[in-house]
């Protein structure tokens, strides 16, 4: 070691001196600047990945439909984990997919690469993907005019595979489950080759995920309750309202009066709804505005009154109102077809309009206009689990924003009388689908189907509707969903205008009906 | 013209001075390393007295090479030193002027400590650093003490065998004495610390100590800073008020001392001494010469060479010269001492104007002003006031130039705009004095003894 040279000055001989006094406090102030320095570098970054929020654009309507965003992600969970749920709960899944839960994929989609499926808007926010439902979750169907038939994917028509009551309940079970505990998760990431980066993972393990379990097991405590005292939906079915009432007007389900527990209803169409503004819409026509139906049906979705992206649900909106059904495949005998035109005509055009050849006219006396259920007498379920008391709180949303104030809401008597255009996507019918097929439903109630299998799509070339055979309620199916008429909110009962037809009068009305 | 009071002689106790302009105490680097003066500063102190001015107050000048503010200036610390000043003396005498030597000791305030000093810290009152360069510094012993007394009388009797006509002790602006007698820097516990009369201890002994030397009938002054304003830095302590100064001065008087000359502040330069203004640019062309002399002289190095830093150290600055004009910045405690003594008072600081001074010695505020700037500026001032003009053609502006080139450069103006901006003219009139014309001596053949 080369010796010091002895200080020339005082001076130097003092900087020598402090130069060793001062060294703990230079290391620690050096330490706490490169600290600084670290944090910066990394801080910055993070702040910046984990700060605002971004949302992907698709050009085409309906692609945007099928996948944009509406802005419910707030509700939703992070898309690296929809990914990985399959993998965990296998059993769940029946080791598919969410074609499990009825959740279909667009054409070219491929689950196991990733893709998500039909009905889920991704919006980054603060820097995780999250995804959550859109409009098309509940409104594309498929139908196979065969068994053997290729699903043919309608955007639309009714979502008649999806069960939602099965998926919702999926996620409120798997809530506690120790599967959903970041090790778990993390490590079913890695095995798909979702890459994380170091510090992502961390922000994973320790703020998103659990963050996720958290807002489930909010969610299963106030909504379990709920789902528990209801009959399963089965494919195809929700119940609006409740669910909305506790989300997002945070009443408990024991506040629920028992008239009103069970408001389930079939996913509905959504064709044409250019002409269909200024109807009372929704199954009991509680609404005649189509912005409002639309962003009440949004929150239903799990949209809040924050986190709302109108621009993304009116470009849906905007897409809707000229969608047309895709013309009705059956091909029935067009002498029966002009016979039952005019006993359509007589007895059901003035509540729900007709087909003219191609085109479907919304012209009627009582069209879209809420039918006293005394007079219809279909099941009250629906209709009652609207409340005044709903009514009062719907009526405060968007309060501050001029645009979006919700006016319309009401409490009607009854249920609407809808237009019938592609009718032949809609079945099973009646608000709460506990009618099986055309033919059925012209039937008196007590003849209509007791129990039927629900959740197929192949055509019932005669009946009109699917394919839908006589179950036992508890029996095992190999596939559906049994639907049983007996169930609270059930009921086949009401729209009871084919009794008093004959059989061929009845025979000639549904092939007319079948050209809807 | 006689009747004029600038004109008009003094009588003093021991000293007799034709008119009432002192050329106050300035030097630049003119001597040689080992102290002993040059032909350059016996004509830089011919350039005033050739003037006009009564008398001249030499530069700091050492009593011991421990005590310089600057290698290159002038010491009396060697016996074999006297015929130089001696020479010095006649030099200047034969102008009609007098010559008074500024007895001094740097203490902590130590500019360029040179090889002499710069292995060491220098000598103070306290330990304590020096505040504004961070000059680095010990507290004298008692031992100490008595030798550098001694020093001051032997520094004395040197001056008056080498014929000059008195001394001035230098007891201001920041020096040794200043060390000792201000409460903002002397922390000492023994009896030359603590109160007023401890403090102001060291000095009296000096000036007992000369008389005893040289006897009564020798000028002695001392130069003081009637108040200390020692908080440049806003966190160090004011120091001594005008009255604590005041009740020194009575003390000094008793003491033996023929007259008082009055300055302000404890370190220098100082705001209000010289006051005027801080050339920023010229001191940091200059202050790097310093850098090595302090622990904080780099830091003042930044804030002088940085223009976006410098409005920090202006305004440390500034904020002391508020309210003070810079004309007789300090007649009003050189009033204030006249008033406490019965011994004769000069004045220092922005002395040009002919009818300022006038106004000065007649209200009975002074009996006479020494000045530096305006001196370097105009050495021939007092013959200029003599024929009647007010103040000069090219005034000097205060802008302290030759102050902060001082210890790098040579002193002189450096006011380019007094030259008309001719820069050639400027270096001209600095070098002129450097017109030494020097016999060349060989050193003898043997002895071969080095040197
Ligand atoms: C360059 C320069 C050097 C000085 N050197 C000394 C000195 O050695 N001793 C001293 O007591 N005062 C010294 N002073 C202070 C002056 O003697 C004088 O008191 C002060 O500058 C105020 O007078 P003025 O305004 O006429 O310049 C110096 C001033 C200047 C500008
Ligand atoms: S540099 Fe010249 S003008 Fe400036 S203060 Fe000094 S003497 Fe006066």
């Amino acid at each position: 070691m080369r010796s010091q040279e002895p200080p020339v000055t005082a001076v130097q001989q003092e900087a020598r001196r402090r130069r060793w006094r001062r060294l703990p406090l230079s290391l620690l102030a050096l330490a706490v600047v490169l600290a600084g320095l670290l944090a910066l570098a990394i801080g910055v970054p993070t702040l910046w990945r984990y700060s605002g929020e971004s949302v992907r654009h698709y050009a085409d309507p309906e692609t945007h439909f099928l996948h944009g965003s509406i802005g419910s992600e707030v509700s939703g969970l992070p898309v690296r984990l929809w990914r990985v749920l399959p993998d965990l709960f296998p059993d769940a899944f029946d080791d598919q997919h969410y074609e499990a839960f009825g959740f279909l994929y667009a054409a070219g989609d491929e689950a196991s690469r990733g893709d998500l499926p039909i009905g889920l808007g991704a919006r980054e926010v603060r820097g995780v993907e999250i995804a959550w439902f859109n409009c098309a979750l509940c409104h594309v169907g498929t139908v196979r005019e065969s068994p053997d038939a290729a699903p043919r994917q309608i955007a639309g028509m009714p979502s008649n595979n999806l069960d939602l009551y099965a998926f919702i309940g999926f996620l409120l079970e798997i809530a506690d489950d120790p599967r959903l505990a970041p090790d778990s998760v993390l490590a079913a990431m890695d095995e798909q080759g979702q890459s994380l980066g170091m510090i992502e993972r961390q922000v994973w393990r320790y703020a998103v995920l659990p963050q996720v379990r958290e807002g489930l097991l909010e969610t299963r405590a106030t909504l379990a309750p709920l789902l528990a005292e209801q009959p399963p939906w089965g494919p195809g079915r929700v119940d609006t309202f409740n669910p909305y009432k506790l989300l997002q007007f945070g009443m408990s389900a024991a506040d629920l009066d028992a008239s009103e527990r069970i408001g389930t209803s079939d996913f509905p169409a959504i064709f044409h709804q250019r002409p269909r503004q200024g109807m009372d819409l929704h199954w009991d026509g509680n609404n005649a505005s189509l912005q409002e139906r639309n962003l009440s049906a949004a929150i239903g979705a799990g949209v809040t009154e924050e986190s709302v992206d109108h621009v993304g649900i009116e470009r849906v909106a905007d897409w809707l109102l000229d969608l047309e059904p895709p013309p009705s495949p059956y091909r029935p005998d067009p002498d029966a077809v002009a016979a039952g035109k005019p006993l359509y005509m007589r007895h059901c055009a003035d509540c729900h309009g007709y087909q003219q050849g191609e085109r479907y006219v919304f012209e009627g006396e009582r069209l879209g206009q809420v039918l006293p259920n005394d007079l219809l007498g279909g099941d009250p379920a629906r209709l009652d689990s609207y409340t005044e008391t709903l009514q009062r709180y719907q009526l405060t949303l968007f309060e501050d924003d001029e645009r979006y104030r919700f006016r319309h809401f009401r409490k009607t008597d009854g249920y609407a009388n809808l237009p019938l255009d592609g009718l032949w996507l809609r079945a099973p019918y009646l608000h709460n689908g506990a009618v099986p097929t055309l033919y059925d439903l012209l039937l008196p109630p007590a003849d209509r189907p007791q129990a039927f299998v629900r959740g197929l799509d192949v055509l019932d070339e005669e009946k009109g509707g699917f394919v839908a055979p006589d179950c036992t309620p508890g029996e095992p199916l190999a596939e559906g969903f049994c639907f049983d008429t007996s169930q609270p909110g059930n009921g086949r009962q009401g729209h009871d205008y084919g009794s008093e037809l004959t059989t061929q009068e009845r025979s000639d009305l549904l092939d007319y009906l079948l050209t809807f | 013209m006689s009747e004029d009071v600038i004109f008009s002689p003094l009588a003093w106790r021991n000293l007799q001075v034709k008119n009432r302009l002192f050329r106050s105490n300035i030097s630049g680097r003119f001597d040689n390393e080992d102290g002993s003066l040059t032909q350059t500063r016996i004509n830089w102190e011919c350039q005033f007295a050739r003037g006009g001015v009564g008398a001249i107050v030499s530069s700091f000048v050492p009593v011991q090479m421990e005590g310089r503010i600057i290698a290159g200036y002038a010491t009396i610390h060697r016996d074999d030193f006297i015929p130089l000043w001696q020479r010095l003396g006649e030099a200047v005498h034969r102008f009609d002027c007098k010559y008074i030597l500024q007895l001094s000791h740097s203490g902590r305030q130590m500019d360029l400590p040179g090889v002499h000093n710069q292995h060491r810290r220098s000598l103070s009152s306290t330990d304590h650093q020096e505040s504004l360069h961070g000059f680095l510094c010990r507290a004298m012993s008692e031992h100490e003490i008595e030798r550098t007394v001694q020093a001051f009388a032997d520094g004395a009797w040197r001056a008056r065998e080498a014929g000059l006509d008195g001394v001035e002790l230098h007891a201001a602006n920041g020096y040794l004495f200043t060390q000792f007698l201000s409460s903002a820097i002397n922390d000492r516990r023994d009896r030359y610390g603590g109160s007023l009369a401890n403090r102001a201890r060291f000095l009296l002994e000096v000036i007992r100590a000369i008389r005893e030397r040289v006897g009564p009938d020798f000028h002695l002054q001392v130069k003081i800073s009637a108040v200390d304003h020692n908080d440049i830095l806003p966190w160090e302590r004011k120091g001594n008020t005008l009255a604590e100064s005041l009740q020194v001065c009575r003390w000094v008087e008793t003491a033996g001392a023929d007259a008082l000359h009055v300055s302000v502040g404890s370190l220098f330069p100082h705001p209000l001494n010289p006051p005027g203004d801080f050339a920023f640019d010229t001191i940091a062309s200059t202050y790097d010469a310093m850098l090595s002399a302090g622990t904080n002289t780099f830091r003042n190095y930044l804030l002088f060479r940085y223009s976006s830093l410098r409005w920090i150290f202006r305004w440390l600055w500034s904020r002391h010269q508020r309210g003070h004009a810079v004309e007789g910045v300090s007649l009003d405690e050189a009033r204030a001492v006249r008033q406490a003594v019965d011994i004769p008072v000069i004045s220092t600081g922005g002395y040009q104007r002919a009818s300022l001074v006038r106004e000065a010695i007649a209200s009975g505020a002074c009996d006479a002003v020494s000045s530096a700037r305006a001196l370097i500026a105009n050495p021939d001032l007092p013959k200029q006031w003599q024929v009647g003009q007010d103040e000069p053609a090219r005034p000097c502006t205060f802008c302290n130039k030759c102050l902060l080139n001082a210890p790098k450069n040579p002193l002189g103006c450096y006011e380019l705009s007094r030259f008309d901006g001719d820069h050639e003219r400027m270096i001209a009139t600095l070098m002129s004095i450097y017109d030494t014309r020097p016999e060349l001596r060989l050193p003898s053949v043997p002895p071969a003894q080095n040197p």
